[in-house]
Parts: structure tokens; sequence; C-alpha cells
């Protein structure tokens, strides 16, 4: 190989990496739900599977008709604000992953509701305001633990999340229990449901609710001196220290409202989303939805209006995905929905693979630099 | 000066040859210009100069760190070229560096084995560990084996590296400001333990910049003055005046009869120095101040001064001399030990930056992108860092008041003549100056009563540090308080009012710069003493 050679070779991977990290975030994004489609596609042909009639269904599924639309969004309610709660954390510069755990707390504080009686909407009130504070309390372990003790948030909250997870499993066979159904809890009373919103469908007003929380997380973070705090500890502690900003604040108060925003999700699924209003044995309504909206967040790149559209995407994914598993005579399983969301999440790190171009570009040129500096003092040597 | 002259390294033969290296870095920064030094097994080199002279650039070359851009590096078997620091190790070649190399929670014995190893070969901690009972043995460089480096004390990590490095049994041993770190006992013990590698006949080069280390330990010692080589001399046949001299500037006849040229400061006098009587009231107060650094256990030692209004009281001195530690303890952002620090009477010790900022305090911190600025923010952003919580910009709710914030950066540019798109544009989008700019006007916009700059211009070109240097003035004329660090000498005496000359945590002495010549400062810089107040 020539210097020659070795330099052509650099610019071709700082053109590609140029025109890779130009792209708008939001291309990014589109891009990496193509790929994600694309290897769910490939998949599905490798099994046996015919692609094309499944994405045909599941988009029938999420998007065919108002019915279709009004279950994606009921589906993308609970994740639009777990994905809050990871990504008010990431602009605060932590990791939070305790989404999971704060979630399933909120959704036992929501169902206590059924405990005692108050005028509809007031009930509803209160009850979203138990989700709301037990998030927030269950989220200050971590907090409180990383404050005082250094530790690292990734390690307490996945602890958190499981002790959450067996303390509400014990909850829902012991204390939450329904005398006459043993395989759930109470159920909310109709006093304290999120009205529906569109009849016939299982989706209800808890939506505006996370519209407006995403309303309130964009305004807090971008138009006030509590977020600006929030954001510039996030980006570089050690500047905002110098313009005094208390990084401990900044920790606490992104944690608390990160689990009040997981708390509501708990409130969503548990008080919004019919028909259990309850919180069923091994919580198949509410797992995951702390960790899937992770995803969200990331694909929504942790803007709250980027999460909004991307919750969406989600959800459609969720609703779709029930309806392509029943549809034609080789139904696709609804794992399949799971792979696609992971191939996503996997896509969505490319942009930063990405980053790794300029550095091979580097030590190739470097390369090129030894070969002439050889051939230089050949001529010397000559 | 030193018993060594009589010591006779062979006098023509050498270990290494750095012939004519002249190093331009990326940015365009030259770091050394047709430098050409000698190193020869059986002496101990002394490399003095200051920040930026370009010493740690040369040691990078000779140990295969860094490629020079021009000349080459030659050994009596022909020219040498390494493309790592493996490669230069395998050659003989070991550097010890400022900051050490060390995996914290590996012992030593792993830490040194992990040097040596060559992927994918297996581990011979048995061996390794024999080894280095030798070498502790014959070097009595003794460390416990057995416990994770990170517990040893930072002399102990030193040695630590620096086993590591014999254990390859280099004829080179480079080693970069090694004494910064030590308590003096642990220097003693470091030099009669380099003494005894010379005698070996091993090659040594130690960077400094204390004079007094170059006498007591040094055979040769060369100077570097922004990047030249300005004095290649035996270090018996020069004294400490003349390395001061030739570190910090001024013409001197070398041993070798060449004239050393010398650059006349670059910066003009500023606004006539002010008589003292003009000087307004006290502003900053500090009296027995001591703090701790970060691998010091005190950095600034029992310090005690005045700021006035109406003067700039600048502090010289090389850095890692405790400056850093001095501006952080003043301005919240690392606790004091002991001692009282106050401005217009108030206490501000155990304050956080907020409250010292509202007893009005401005602070033009020494790194701009670590500290000054959040680079992915924007200008307007950036404007308001540390006032963001002023009524100016902050309504009700704390909502932020952007209309006004974005008049506010607006204005900033005009008058600190920032050259940036807008107030929407990211700060890492500026260029040096035009962020150093964006720091300083965001700082005096808080209309201070004391100014604490810390090496303000550093990295700068040559107008905008100009341009900083008279907004500084300015605002000293204006009768505020100013504090300026800066590692510049010239900088700091065409500037100051009163100039205090800081060694390891201490002012050698405090003076008006008119009193002080550059050799004097230059032997103060050095931890030498020279007669005059202190």
């Amino acid at each position: 190989m020539t210097a020659h050679e070795a330099r052509s070779g650099g610019r071709l991977l700082r053109g590609a990496h140029r025109t890779l990290t130009g792209l708008h975030p939001v291309l990014e994004s589109v891009l990496a739900a193509v790929l994600g489609l694309l290897v769910g596609a490939l998949l599905m042909y490798i099994w046996g599977y015919d692609p094309w009639r499944a994405y045909w269904a599941l988009f029938r599924g999420a998007y065919g008709g108002s019915y279709e639309i009004a279950s994606s969004i009921a589906r993308g309610v609970p994740l639009i604000f777990t994905a809050l709660t990871f990504s008010i954390c990431v602009r605060a510069g932590m990791f939070n992953i305790g989404a999971e755990g704060q979630m399933y707390v909120g959704a036992a504080a929501a169902v206590c509701v059924a405990y005692f009686k108050l005028p509809p909407g007031l009930h509803l009130l209160v009850g979203i305001a138990f989700a709301a504070i037990a998030g927030a309390i269950w989220s200050l372990g971590p907090a409180l633990l990383k404050l005082t003790r250094g530790v690292n948030e990734v390690i307490s909250t996945i602890m958190f999340n499981w002790i959450s997870r067996f303390l509400v499993f014990y909850l829902v066979a012991y204390v939450l229990v329904d005398a006459r159904q043993g395989q759930r809890t109470v159920q909310v009373p109709v006093s304290a449901r999120f009205p529906i919103l569109v009849r016939g469908t299982d989706l209800s007003y808890s939506v505006f609710l996370a519209v407006a929380f995403a309303l309130f997380v964009y305004f807090l973070l971008w138009h006030t001196a509590t977020g600006y705090e929030v954001r510039a500890a996030g980006l570089n502690p050690t500047a905002a220290r110098y313009g005094g900003i208390s990084i401990n604040r900044t920790i606490l108060l992104s944690f608390a409202l990160g689990g009040v925003g997981a708390g509501l999700a708990g409130a969503a699924t548990t008080m919004g989303l019919p028909p259990t209003y309850a919180i069923i044995s091994g919580l198949p309504e509410l797992m995951n939805l702390g960790f899937d909206g992770m995803a969200v967040a990331m694909m929504g790149r942790n803007h709250p209006i980027g999460i909004l559209v991307a919750a969406l995407f989600f959800g459609g994914l969720n609703a779709g995905g029930r309806v392509m598993q029943f549809y034609g005579s080789n139904p696709v399983p609804l794992e399949m929905v799971r792979v696609v969301m992971g191939a996503i999440v996997i896509a969505m790190a490319i942009p930063e693979l990405v980053r790794v171009f300029p550095a091979i570009a580097r030590s190739v040129r470097r390369l090129g630099g030894v070969f002439r500096r050889d051939r230089a003092t050949e001529r010397e040597g000559a | 000066m030193s018993e060594s002259s009589s010591r006779s390294a062979e006098e023509n033969g050498y270990f290494l040859r750095a012939e004519g290296i002249t190093k331009i870095y990326s940015d365009g920064t030259v770091a050394l210009r047709e430098a050409t030094v000698e190193l020869r097994p059986g002496e101990i080199l002394g490399l003095l100069g200051e920040n930026g002279a370009g010493k740690t650039t040369l040691t990078k070359i000779l140990s295969g760190l860094l490629p020079p851009t021009k000349g080459h590096v030659v050994s009596p078997r022909g020219p040498v070229r390494f493309s790592s620091p493996r490669e230069a190790l395998d050659f003989g070649i070991g550097m010890v560096h400022q900051h050490f190399a060390l995996v914290g929670t590996f012992t030593a014995v792993e830490n040194v084995a992990l040097s040596q190893e060559r992927p994918l070969a297996p581990l011979q901690l048995a061996q390794t560990r024999a080894k280095i009972e030798e070498l502790m043995e014959e070097s009595g460089l003794r460390v416990p084996l057995d416990v994770p480096v990170e517990k040893l004390a930072v002399g102990e990590q030193q040695r630590v590296e620096i086993l590591k490095v014999l254990s390859r049994d280099v004829d080179l041993l480079i080693l970069d400001e090694p004494t910064s770190v030590l308590t003096p006992l642990e220097v003693d013990e470091l030099f009669r333990f380099l003494r005894r590698l010379r005698d070996e006949g091993k090659a040594i080069v130690l960077i400094t910049h204390k004079l007094k280390e170059v006498g007591s330990i040094t055979d040769r010692v060369v100077v570097l003055r922004k990047g030249e080589v300005v004095g290649d001399v035996r270090t018996s046949a020069v004294t400490t005046e003349e390395l001061a001299q030739l570190m910090v500037g001024k013409a001197l006849e070398t041993r070798a009869g060449r004239a050393v040229e010398l650059s006349t400061d670059e910066i003009p006098a500023h606004a006539p120095q002010r008589h003292r009587e003009e000087r307004g009231p006290g502003v900053l107060h500090v009296e027995n101040l001591s703090v701790a650094g970060d691998t010091k256990p005190v950095a600034v030692h029992d310090l005690t001064f005045d700021v006035y209004g109406g003067e700039i009281f600048g502090i010289a001195g090389v850095e890692g001399n405790g400056q850093t530690e001095l501006v952080e303890a003043l301005t919240g952002l690392r606790p004091a030990l002991k001692g009282i620090a106050t401005i217009n009477g108030r206490n501000i010790l155990g304050l956080d930056p907020r409250q010292i900022y509202k007893l009005g305090v401005a602070h033009i911190p020494e790194d701009r992108w670590v500290l000054g600025l959040v680079l992915p923010f924007t200008l307007a952003e950036n404007a308001i860092l540390g006032v963001h919580r002023w009524d100016e910009f902050r309504g009700p709710l704390s909502i932020l008041r952007w209309r006004k914030i974005n008049a506010h950066v607006r204005s900033l540019m005009e008058r600190f003549e920032i050259q940036a798109t807008g107030p929407s544009a990211p700060a890492k989008s500026l260029s040096g100056g035009n962020q150093q700019k964006l720091i300083v006007g965001r700082e005096l916009a808080k209309d201070p009563a004391i100014v604490i700059a810390s090496q303000p211009t550093r990295g700068l070109d040559v107008g905008a540090a100009q341009y900083i240097r008279d907004i500084l003035v300015e605002m000293r004329d204006r009768g505020r308080a100013i504090l300026l660090v800066s590692a510049d000498l010239d900088e700091v005496l065409a500037l100051s009012d009163r100039v205090a000359v800081m060694y390891e945590g201490k002012f050698m002495a405090v003076a008006r710069p008119e009193e002080l010549d550059r050799e004097k400062v230059g032997l103060l810089m050095g931890g030498v003493s020279v007669g005059g107040k202190a």
C-alpha cells in the first residue's frame, strides 16, 4: 500500500463518517427503526415466515384504523412516563434504570385507593398523587446511596428493581389481594379510574396526563433555572460546580422527578387501562414497561417531544404485535416484536459506533506518514 | 557546585543524541525548535525550563511517545525511530511520568508484571516477584509488594514506577518532575539512588524547574526556553543565577561560547504603574491560609496577603506550586485546611461558589473547557452560568427569561468583541479566544469587587491575549481589585502593581515589579531565596 492509497482510504472513511454523523437526530432515529424492522424481517425469513405479510398485519394492527390507533396510544402511555424517568436522569448525567421498580411501587400505591371512598375526580387525583409519591420515595433510595455513600446508580437501581418486584409480589399475594379473586388485587373503584377517551377502546384520559407530564419536563429542563442546573450538571459537573450549582441537589431532584414519572406509569396502567384495573399476580400488565421506556427514551433522543413520537411507535409495535400473532395460516409469534425492539436499541447505538471512524482515519493517515518518512530516510541514506 | 565535575563520563561516547528536533503540534504550536541534546552514559542531565518550554515534548520524542516533525534521534549504532514506548523500552529507554501509569487495584508485583507481558503470554508473577526483590535489594528502593498500589503513599507509587522501568534493564532513565510529589526525605532517598544508577553507567534525564535540584544532583544541564535549547553547560561551570537568567530569558554567554539570543518582552508596558497611594481599600484579606492538594497533603502553606481595590496583585511562579489550590480555595471549589479569607470583611471560607459570587467575586478559571464553560451549551446558556439565578434572568417560578438573556448575550458579544453567529451558537463552535472573551464578559458583567483571574490568556493568540489584558487593566483603573495568577512571567510583570512569586505553596517574595528583575524572579521561581523583603 502506498501512502497515497492510505490517504485516500482515510478520506473515504472520513467522508462516510461525515455523512453518517451529519444526519439529523430525527433521521438517525428513523434509520434505527428501519434497521430494526429489517433485522426482524431477516429473522422471520430465516425461520420461514413471510415478513411482508407479518409487517402488513402489524401495521394494520397498529395504525390501521381509529380503534387500532387508540389502542397503540394506550400502550404507549406508560412508556412515555418511564421513558421520561430515564431521560431526566440522563440529562442530569446519570444512568437510572430504576423506572421498572419505581413503577411497580407506584402501581401498588395506586391500587390502595380501593380502600377508601372519595368523590369521583378527587378519588382519581388522590390515586395519582399516591402513585407519584410512592415512585419518588422509591427512587430516593438509590439517590441517597449515591449522595452519601457514592454507590453507582446503575447497581443500586437494579437492586431496587428486584426488591420492589418481590415486595409488590408479596403485596399482591397477601396484602392487597381481592378476597374473591385470589389471582389479583382489589380493583380500583370506578370513581378513581381514568375515564375512557374513545368508547370501545382502552384509551383513557391518562394520555393527557402523559402528554402534560412530557410538556412539563420539557418546560422544566429548558425554561427554568432549575432545569438549567440539571442540564449543566449533566453535561459538565465541574463547570456546574464552578457556576455555583449544587450537584447533590440536581441528582436528588432528577431522581425524585424520575420517580414521579415511573410512579405515574404505574398509575396509568392500574387506573387507566381496561379491563382489569388491578394488579394481577405475576404483574403481567406491568412487566418490562420500565425497560421498554429506556428504549423509547433512546429512540426519542432523551427529548420529551421525541419521546412522545417514539412512544407512539413502540405502543404501535406492542398493539400491532398482538394482531400479528393471530394473522394468517403461519402467524408470527409476539416475541418477534421484542426482537425488533431489541434490534432498534442496538441500531440506536450505531451513531456512537460511527464515531470510531475518525480514529481509524487518523491511524491510516499516520501509517501513511510513516511510509513517507521511511522513503525520506531511504533517500537520505542513499 | 557538584562533586561530579571530576566524574569522567566518556566524553565522546553518547547513548542517544537528539539532532535538530523540531516539533510542531497539529494546532500549530511550535513546541521545539531545532533542539539538539546529547545524552551520555554515566551522567545525570538536568532539563531545565519554564512551563511550555518544551521539556516534556523533548522527552516524549526521546522515549517514542511522539514523532518529531523534523530532525532525528541517533544512537552510536545509527538513527533510531520508535513508534511506541514499548519499542523505546526494548531499546533501553524508560520514562517515569509525572502522572503514574499504574493500575490502582493491582499490587506492585502485578503492575510490574503487567508492563512486562506480551499479549497472550501467561503471567509470570513468581518470576516477576523474584526479579523485583532482587532489584529492591540492589537499588535500596523498597515498596510493599502485596498491597494494592492505590493504598501506597505517592512516593512509594513513584518507586513502583521506577522499579517497573528498571525491571526492563534500561540504559536511559527519564524522570519528569519526579520530586514535585515527594517529601524532602523521599527526595534525598531518590537522589541517592539516582547517583548510584549513574555510577553504574546509566544515562539519566531529570526534568525539573527547581534550581536547587539542578545544583545538587545533575552533572550537566540543558536549559530550554520557548522550545529552543538556550544553554547546555556542565553544572559545575555555571551559577544558579546564570541558570535562572537562562531559564527566564536574558542574554548569557554559555560555556560553549555561543551567545544566547534573547527575546525582550513581547508585552508592552501597560498603563503606567500607578503609585501605591492610589490604591483603594483592602478587598481580599487572606491570613495563614493552608490548603490541601490532590496529591500533596499541603499545597498552600500559611499564606498571608491582601489585595486592594485599584491594584493588580500578580502571582508568578511555575505551575503546580499551589496557585491552583489557592484560587480554588478562594472561590469555594476546595476546602481550606486552616486560616482566614475575607472579602470586604466577610468570611468566604466554607461558602459555596454561588455565595462567594454574591459577595462580588468574579472568577476567570484556569481551564476554560473544564471549568469555565459547558461546551455543548449555547452561548446564551454559558453566559448565565453562575448568574442564572439572578432576578435579571429569572422570573417567578424559576422561569428563565430567555429574551432578556439573549439581549444580554448580544450586548456581551458587542462589548467584548465575541465573534459568533449568535446567542444560540454552541460554545464549542467558538475559537479559544472567543470562548475566553465570553467567560471574561460573563464574569465582568457581574460588576465584581474583585476579579480572580487564573491563567487568563493561556493558549490565546496575541490579539485576544492583549485584549483580555487590557480589560483587566481597565477594571483595575475603575477601582476593582484583581488577583492575577499566571505562569507567564512577562504578563505578570507587565500588568501587576505588586507581584508575589509562589514556590511550593509559599510566597518567596512580594514586591513591586520595578523592584524585581527577571534574574531575581527566575531565582525565586526556582526556589532560591534572594535578599529583599519577603
